[in-house]
């Protein structure tokens, strides 16, 4: 009886081995082919990266590092805008008293890294804001927020 | 040394030209119209994290950055 669990249990042992090697081998896959996929990438996002850092303000960057936005004033109201990490939907406009009010999205027509949209974003609104909503969306922000904003108001 | 600086999909592309040079200037002044024309908007820095639009092309500007055409999403 013992000589036949002390078989399972290095049965048991074997096979846990075994699985364990397997899990480690799949994991290091998935992490080849991670590094390579962002390697390959990499390249164009890390020059929109670096242009974009060259034309924030160090507050701008700052911001963008800690909080993953910044913000910039429109050309023509002087309003406040962020601009969040992201491709579309990712700018919200801010009031005086820093409250978040309407989503607006646009970006450029041509596929760019995501540096290069960000930065393009904070262009548009820099040097010309009244043509760059012409062309924007606006939404309102998610139902949940517009209930807090009109609850805390 | 000025430069140009093109948004496109490898992040971007940078055209440097001597200020002094006439043929060169010419050449960035045709490289500023072609794009314009075909939509892109060109920017100068005026300050740290400041920018301002500019429809003529500055042979005096130091860096010039052009942006595609925006489009709502």
């Amino acid at each position: 009886m013992s000589s036949d669990c002390l078989l399972t249990a290095a049965t048991f042992s074997v096979l846990l081995c075994a699985l364990l090697t397997a899990a480690f081998d799949l994991v290091e896959l998935r992490t080849r082919r991670d590094s390579r996929i962002a390697s390959q990438r990499s390249k164009p996002e890390q020059k929109a990266d670096a242009l974009l850092n060259e034309w924030l303000s160090p507050e701008q960057r700052a911001t963008l590092e800690s909080y993953g936005h910044f913000e910039v004033r429109g050309s023509h109201t002087g309003k406040c805008y962020r601009i969040r990490r992201g491709r579309s939907m990712n700018i919200d406009e801010v009031s005086k008293e820093g409250d978040l009010g309407p989503v607006w999205c646009f970006g450029p027509i041509a596929q760019l890294p995501l540096g290069d949209v960000m930065l393009a974003q904070k262009l548009a609104l820099e040097t010309d804001e009244q043509a760059t909503l012409a062309v924007a969306n606006r939404s309102r922000r998610a139902l949940l927020s517009t209930h807090l904003d009109f609850r805390r108001s | 040394m000025a430069v140009q600086i093109v948004m496109d999909p490898t992040g971007d592309t940078r055209h440097e030209f001597t200020t002094g040079d006439a043929t060169a200037v010419a050449k960035a002044e045709r490289r500023f119209k072609q794009l314009t024309g075909a939509g892109f908007t060109a920017a100068v820095r005026t300050a740290e994290g400041h920018s301002k639009r500019i429809r003529d092309f500055d042979p005096a500007a130091e860096e010039t950055i052009f942006f595609p055409r925006l489009q709502g999403g």
